[in-house]
């Protein structure tokens, strides 16, 4: 059972999340002094202690808690508070373990004062599994490769991708987990309501179907540059680990891998060509011995430190999609079937005639069968025909 | 007599409209004038009637006379009305009696001496006059043949303007009733399948289309036989019925290509433009009015487009509403003429611009995948079926003694094919397999089992097949299924469809 949130609490959460920029470590501890309700009645007021209410002179009269329920109710996003049940307990309290006074130029880590979210997505379950990608918005080629080859292996697994859902790294992460029908979650650093950038508006509707769109600013909000800042300490909190794919020298992704250390999080970086500029800042976290850093370069290696134990073992040498045994596959085809998989090579493609002329099978039999030999994952088809699949290939 | 009055025939694309001609002479100072939307064209033919009257030992006039060619609304060009005006003014200045023009129709051009020459669209302009109850129609002999294949009115051919008079006035012989050419030996010759070396797949390809009237896309080195399947389909579709050849025939008439020997074109027609041809080539076009196109002349034929990618991309565009209307309509200064155009496509394509056989391609992979992507997508995606032709090897070159299938046993199968098509979809106004919308083949009680569909389902599901692509492979299932005898497709059909989608198999959106 879902133990519903008072009403009072969820209005002072909410009035609080607008009242005041979020990453606060004076209003968070004030909140964690008075509580919820009585902070929110002292700041309307004007009676909380001097350095709060410098901080929410400017909104303390106009912020409208009831209308921010409302217009995030009319965007299909609800406001989970810490006393919510799905509360993501695990991510943040590794931010309240680590909380203290915001350092110049780095911001305060401390717990959200309350979550936007849209989506169905259950928030406290995923950041049980899951990991935060993060990396450069230009990113080259490679990055996104590299980065959706590795999310969709992640995703694949069942484990929740977490990123900001900007262009680049962002974007090709939280493609790959909805292609692999996993969970994605977008958290904004604007409203729910603002996907930014405005082209990525669909990934931002398309993740709503299988993740969530989270934010810590109340809907309605721009995405400021200072929210970009104090969003990244939440990635690092709701990711099991962090995976940095490029991040040049100077870069919110070498922010985020900060606030990773200082939660304790696990960081992974993946390395890229030495002579990408857009590789240089991963290379320079991998060189910091101090840091770390785990060099990773595919999915394996990242659920190796994130997932529970024993889970991949790589001497192994894992199989990505358990098709059951391959003998067992090859002891099942059908006599035709039998005889065009053994007439095929295991580099080179051959055509459709050319399997017909080695099996002494018809052509058109050999095209028939064909579509079941790829389907059972047994073959492969390329620009100039077929050969066996990958998966035969590999030593057994 | 003052006032005489005969027929013409106009024409706009394969539309014929009726033309009266009135002519009146009455005192004043001698000439001719046009009234009724005359073309320039038309006006001066003044002087060449004047020569041909002279030449042929008649009088011209010496009165005012006036020539009105009604309706007035229907743009008059070309030259074939000179002997209709040369015929009114005839009876006008009562050289021949008034009442014998009255319900003929006459279309020919007239030379400075005297005789008929052939005009272009004389077949669409006959079967209108039939339709609209004209008894008698005289023509240049050149025109004879394609003018007799319509029956059921009175068809007759002239040397000159004064044989002409001299029948009329009964002072020479009865004119020659027109000829229909029955000589056998002129209609085209089809070439045989059989002549097709190995090449399963694609000859396999070939019939598909010829049985679902799917578009067809063969990809493969110069050499491999593109050129030789593609002649070879028009064998494969099914001859002309009466109604499909006068329309196949009268666009033919109106290219002027139906010649002195015409007859009636019961086989589908096969066009095979160059690829540096201009739109109005392709589609149709002319400056005052449109001459029909490669793709109307292709009508209920097979329009080949060699080396495709070297098609400039718009004349390729401009295939886009033909291909999905069935017409083409072209809009000039003189007027819109629409003209049909409903083709099988074939288009042929070299892997890469270089033109050599894979193995000895140095193209850099940028250049090949820029020669395939000149075909644009919306084009390809009216395409169903896409076949791969490699050379032919040697081995089969040679085996002279290996039983291949003649065009008359494919046609055979493709005409069962094509019936029971015709009998699914006639409620819902198709003929064709190729013809139907994804959105019905999806549809009950069309829609396939689970079963049937494995194949394509796990190919969507592996997201290697786009969901119009599995619209193609439904179409596809359905023509095997068709010709193979099946009333529904069966999973072998769709994993066979699976093949002639992507040519090698090849994973392809």
């Amino acid at each position: 059972m879902r133990r519903a949130v008072e009403e009072s609490v969820l209005l002072a959460r909410a009035y609080l999340s607008r009242v005041c920029e979020p990453g606060s470590f004076v209003l968070w501890t004030f909140i964690e002094r008075v509580g919820p309700v009585e902070a929110a009645r002292a700041i309307r007021l004007g009676v909380a202690p001097l350095e709060v209410m410098s901080l929410t002179a400017a909104r303390r009269s106009s912020a409208d808690a009831a209308s921010d329920l409302d217009a995030a109710e009319r965007h299909g996003a609800r406001l989970v508070v810490p006393e919510s049940d799905d509360w993501p307990h695990v991510a943040f309290g590794a931010l309240e373990r680590v909380a203290g006074p915001s350092k110049p130029g780095v911001c305060a880590l401390v717990p959200p004062t309350a979550l936007w979210v849209r989506g169905h997505a259950d928030l406290a379950r995923i950041d049980a599994r899951s990991v935060a990608v993060v990396g450069a918005r230009a990113a080259t080629p490679y990055g996104t490769h590299v980065t959706a080859e590795m999310c969709f292996g992640l995703a694949a697994q069942g484990v929740a991708i977490v990123s900001g859902g900007a262009y680049g790294i962002d974007a090709a992460a939280h493609r790959a987990a909805l292609a692999a029908n996993g969970i994605t979650v977008i958290v904004s650093a604007g409203g729910v309501d603002r996907p930014y950038p405005p082209s990525n508006a669909t990934l931002y509707e398309r993740a709503l179907e299988n993740g969530l769109v989270i934010a810590e600013s109340p809907p309605g909000s721009a995405p400021h540059r200072s929210r970009f800042l104090s969003r990244n300490r939440l990635l690092a909190a709701l990711g099991t680990g962090v995976v940095v794919v490029e991040a040049a020298v100077r870069s919110g992704a070498r922010n985020t891998a900060s606030h990773a250390l200082a939660l304790g999080r696990p960081l992974m970086v993946v390395p890229g060509p030495v002579t990408s500029a857009m590789s240089a800042g991963c290379h320079q976290l991998l060189a910091e011995r101090v840091i770390g850093a785990i060099l990773v370069t595919g999915w394996e290696d990242v659920l190796s430190v994130v997932g529970a134990i024993g889970e991949v073992l790589p001497e192994d040498g894992y199989v990505p999609h358990p098709a059951g045994d391959l003998r067992d596959d090859l002891d099942q085809l059908e006599p035709t079937s039998r005889r065009v998989f053994d007439a095929l090579l295991l580099r080179r493609y051959l055509t459709a005639e050319a399997i017909s002329r080695r099996s002494g099978i018809g052509v058109l039999d050999v095209v028939r069968t064909l579509p079941s030999l790829i389907l059972t994952n047994l073959v492969e088809s390329g620009a100039s025909g077929y050969r066996v699949a990958k998966r035969v290939q590999a030593p057994r | 007599m003052a006032l005489a009055r005969t027929w013409a025939i106009a024409l706009t694309g394969v539309d014929a409209h009726l033309v009266e001609i009135e002519a009146d002479s009455a005192p004043g100072i001698p000439g001719v004038t046009f009234t009724g939307l005359a073309d320039t064209s038309v006006v001066e033919s003044r002087d060449r009637i004047r020569a041909a009257v002279f030449n042929s030992q008649a009088k011209w006039p010496n009165r005012r006379m006036t020539v009105a060619m009604l309706p007035a609304d229907v743009r008059k060009v070309g030259s074939r009305f000179d002997l209709a005006v040369a015929m009114a003014l005839l009876a006008c200045s009562d050289q021949v009696p008034a009442q014998s023009i009255d319900g003929a129709a006459w279309i020919a051009e007239l030379g400075l001496d005297g005789r008929l020459r052939s005009v272009r669209g004389v077949l669409p302009s006959v079967v209108r006059a039939r339709e609209l109850g004209v008894k008698r129609v005289v023509v240049a002999e050149g025109n004879g043949a394609e003018a007799a294949l319509v029956p059921g009115l009175d068809v007759r051919v002239a040397h000159n303007l004064g044989e002409i008079i001299a029948w009329l006035t009964g002072e020479g012989p009865v004119l020659r009733p027109a000829q229909p050419n029955v000589d056998s030996s002129d209609q085209a010759s089809r070439p045989d399948l059989a002549d097709v070396a190995g090449q399963t797949l694609a000859k396999r390809a070939v019939e598909l289309a010829a049985a679902g009237g799917h578009h067809l896309f063969l990809e493969g080195a110069p050499g491999a036989g593109k050129t030789m399947l593609a002649a070879r389909l028009p064998g494969l579709l099914p001859d002309l019925d009466d109604a499909a050849a006068l329309e196949v025939s009268a666009v033919h008439s109106v290219a002027g290509l139906l010649g002195e020997r015409a007859q009636l074109i019961r086989v589908p027609p096969f066009q095979a433009p160059h690829h540096n041809a201009s739109i109005a080539a392709l589609v149709g076009g002319g400056s005052t009015l449109a001459r029909p196109g490669a793709i109307s002349m292709a009508h209920r034929g097979v329009l080949f487009l060699d080396e495709a990618p070297e098609f400039a991309p718009r004349a390729l565009d401009a295939l886009r509403q033909p291909l999905e209307q069935g017409s083409v309509c072209v809009h000039r200064g003189g007027g819109a003429v629409t003209y049909p155009a409903q083709f099988l496509l074939v288009l042929a394509a070299n892997p890469c611009p270089c033109g050599q056989p894979a193995k000895d391609c140095t193209c850099p992979a940028q250049a090949r995948r820029r020669y395939q992507q000149r075909l644009s997508g919306p084009l390809l995606d009216r395409i169903d079926l896409r076949v791969q032709v490699d050379r032919v090897l040697h081995s089969d070159l040679l085996d002279e003694g290996a039983a291949r299938e003649t065009s008359a046993e494919v046609a055979g199968r493709v005409a069962a094919a094509r019936d029971a098509a015709r009998e699914r979809w006639r409620p819902l106004g198709h003929s064709v397999n190729g013809q139907v919308p994804g959105s019905v083949l999806r549809s009950t009680p069309w829609s396939l089992p689970h079963k049937a569909l494995a194949p394509a389902a796990g190919y969507l599901q592996r997201g290697d097949l786009s969901a119009r692509g599995f619209d193609r492979i439904l179409r596809i299932a359905w023509t095997l299924a068709d010709l193979a005898g099946r009333a529904m497709p069966s999973p072998v059909d769709v994993a066979e469809a699976l093949y002639f989608r992507t040519g090698h198999g090849e994973v392809a959106a």
